[in-house]
């Protein structure tokens, strides 16, 4: 009990007086100008939705997901977006397991805000089917060190983790056009969320004397001043949301003087943060080409075994001119990605087993990964889906895909995006006549990886 | 041992050492009296380390590993500064006392006078400000040859400062804005040679010139 007093951290007098010196001076602690923001950085990880974020020594991550659930009744046309924050206890020894406290209901309050008030993520788009079915996205934040200034670190990583988000693809089907079929990110493409702008917050603190005000405070400023004040702007300058919570009352003037510097700031910010975003996709997409090599197992083996079944499916290649080169290798390398986050052991010893010789001819910078990318995701849906006839025809295909990877190595690129994306075509048909048994009982999935999970649980 | 050409204790001195490691082998050494400091432990005949950080010998016989960590465990005869959390008036007030008695399990006992009941500049301390380190690097502000930080620090800023051997630093100077740059150079120096603290010190003091 004493040593847990012990560690916390008490505030003295002499700290107190001496910040409030130095800021008459305009200086900081830590060596900042009263109005510079402390270092950003912005990292992302393999999952698509999670961001991790620092501002000086203040980190905090956030996950998105999303879920397909039933609208509000009064807004079926609508998708939720809703917001949880939780202070890990790693974070300050000020911070308690279980219910959250008033700082963080009130963290996850003005990012929902500035979110939800400024219509940022494009609800109406998550709609599937008018008043029965439409996604739900749900943003963790996890504050994983706090050194001041929780809510505009926060909020940079919701927003980098909604931009980076992906969500499958969903279409209508069934007998009477009512039923959601969500498809798997290897069919589909994952679509992104539609984010018309970024509101950015910015946090100021306001002093006991006179007018002085600081951005960014790190917590031993947040220990010793007298208010602070969060402003909500995008890059165009529109005020999304404000929040002034108690505290010392301050002029008209300084309230505007702020909104005019956080105008700045949120300009700045927003470029960051998509400058990250942006070098994650490039970054992303390079990766996905770069295992194209050993998707071309797939395609030989694909191509020969359905060629009547190709007229019936429309390629699957979304919009964007410059996305549809990388489409069919987004889609065959998410394989591959979503394999990799399976913790099915039963399946890999499996595939490891029957595809040992596949991993030898396939070669490159893939040979390190434990699953490798094509044949065996064929293989794997194809137990997912039925135990029965299937398997044994793929288990041919397969061998085949084996023998003639080792003959189609040397096609050039061109060829094989063509080539990959009929063979897409085919692993779709395949699994569009055992699709409909299994992906019902994925209409509800937990989030993106556990359909596969729910699929196989149904069996 | 000192005689021994092959002896493993030389070869372990002033190195990193993880618990488990041996250090000494006590059988090759007979009627010999060693002391043992913190970190190390006697298993029979072997001496094995108990937490990671740097195994030290001092003559003629005194073997103990220099560890740093943020957390402080009391010891009696070291100074620290504390803040008062429960009195009637003066709550918040930065103390620069001497630990007299620690008993684990027991609140130490501190006293604000030195061994012989003089004040010797302990007692409280006004203005400056105060920041938190770690226990080696509190150690190595008060080693013996002023450390290179404070000593480069020295020949051109004027200030004073208090070490608590629990991790805490207090800094005054005439002016804030020496306090900050003191304070960041000291809060920068744990994990930089000698030589490097210097060329840290200059950019500082630099900058510092440049500005004002």
């Amino acid at each position: 009990m004493e040593t847990r007093l012990a560690n916390i951290w008490r505030l003295t007098v002499n700290e107190k007086k001496f910040i409030e010196t130095a800021l008459q001076s305009d200086l900081r602690i830590d060596g900042r100008r009263p109005f510079d923001f402390r270092n950003i950085s912005i990292k992302f990880s393999r999952e698509e939705g999670s961001a991790e974020v620092q501002l000086g020594q203040t980190h905090v991550m956030a996950f998105v997901t999303a879920q397909l659930t039933q609208p509000y009744k009064d807004r079926p046309n609508e998708g939720t977006l809703s917001m949880f924050t939780e202070f890990s206890p790693m974070a300050d020894p000020s911070f308690e397991p279980g219910r959250p406290s008033e700082a963080a209901v009130e963290l996850g309050r003005v990012i929902d805000r500035g979110l939800r008030e400024s219509r940022a993520v494009d609800t109406e788009s998550l709609c599937v089917l008018s008043g029965k079915s439409v996604w739900a996205v749900r943003v963790d934040l996890h504050i994983l060190d706090n050194g001041g200034n929780l809510v505009d670190a926060a909020n940079i990583a919701a927003l980098a983790a909604l931009l980076t988000f992906r969500r499958p693809e969903c279409s209508l089907g069934g007998e009477d056009g009512q039923q959601v079929i969500v498809h798997p990110p290897e069919v589909r493409e994952p679509l992104p969320l539609i984010i018309h702008h970024l509101p950015i917050a910015v946090t100021f603190a306001f002093f006991s004397n006179e007018s002085t005000v600081v951005v960014d405070p790190t917590h031993y400023e947040e220990a010793v001043m007298g208010g602070r004040m969060t402003a909500t702007l995008n890059a165009n300058n529109d005020i999304c949301a404000i929040q002034k919570a108690g505290g010392e009352g301050v002029l008209q003037s300084v309230i505007m003087q702020c909104l005019r510097i956080a105008g700045q700031k949120a300009y700045d910010i927003t470029t960051k943060i998509k400058n990250a975003v942006e070098s994650y996709n490039t970054e992303r997409a390079l990766r996905k080409i770069k295992r194209h090599p050993s998707s071309v197992a797939l395609d030989i083996s694909g191509a020969g075994v359905n060629i009547g079944k190709n007229q019936n499916k429309p390629v699957p290649q979304k919009g964007d001119s410059e996305r549809s080169n990388l489409t069919s290798e987004k889609s065959v390398a998410d394989q591959s990605m979503d394999i990799e986050g399976e913790a099915k052991s039963s399946e890999q010893q499996q595939t490891n087993k029957i595809d040992g010789d596949a991993k030898n001819f396939i070669g490159g910078p893939s040979s390190w990964d434990p699953y490798p990318a094509g044949v065996n995701s064929d293989f794997l849906k194809a137990s997912l889906a039925s135990h029965g006839i299937t398997m044994p025809s793929r288990k041919e295909q397969d061998s085949r895909g084996e023998n003639m990877s080792g003959e189609a190595k040397p096609v050039e690129p061109p060829e094989d995006i063509n080539v990959s994306s009929s063979n897409i075509e085919a692993s779709e048909t395949v699994l569009r006549t055992n699709g409909e048994k299994t992906l019902k009982d994925a209409v509800k999935p937990k989030n993106k990886r556990k359909m596969k999970s729910s699929s196989t649980s149904g069996r | 041992m000192e005689n021994k050409p092959s002896s493993s204790p030389t070869s372990f001195v002033d190195q990193s050492v993880v618990p488990g490691d041996v250090v000494l082998d006590l059988s090759n050494m007979t009627n010999q009296t060693l002391k043992l400091g913190g970190g190390l432990r006697q298993d029979c005949d072997a001496i094995s380390v108990m937490k990671a950080g740097k195994l030290r010998f001092s003559n003629p016989n005194k073997y103990w590993v220099e560890s740093s960590q943020k957390r402080y465990v009391p010891h009696a005869g070291d100074s620290v500064l504390g803040i008062v959390v429960d009195s009637k008036a003066d709550i918040g007030t930065l103390l620069y006392v001497r630990v007299v008695k620690a008993n684990p399990g027991m609140n130490p006992e501190l006293s604000c006078t030195d061994a012989s009941g003089k004040a010797a500049e302990f007692g409280q301390l006004k203005d400056g400000y105060m920041f938190e380190s770690s226990t080696g690097l509190s150690r190595m502000l008060l080693s013996s040859p002023t450390c290179p930080v404070l000593d480069a620090l020295g020949k051109k800023l004027s200030f004073e400062t208090a070490v608590g051997l629990n991790g805490r630093v207090w800094v005054n100077a005439s002016s804030p804005s020496t306090v900050i740059v003191v304070a960041n150079a000291i809060m920068n120096s744990e994990s930089l040679s000698g030589v490097q603290q210097r060329i840290m010190v200059e950019k500082l003091i630099q900058n510092l010139k440049l500005s004002t």
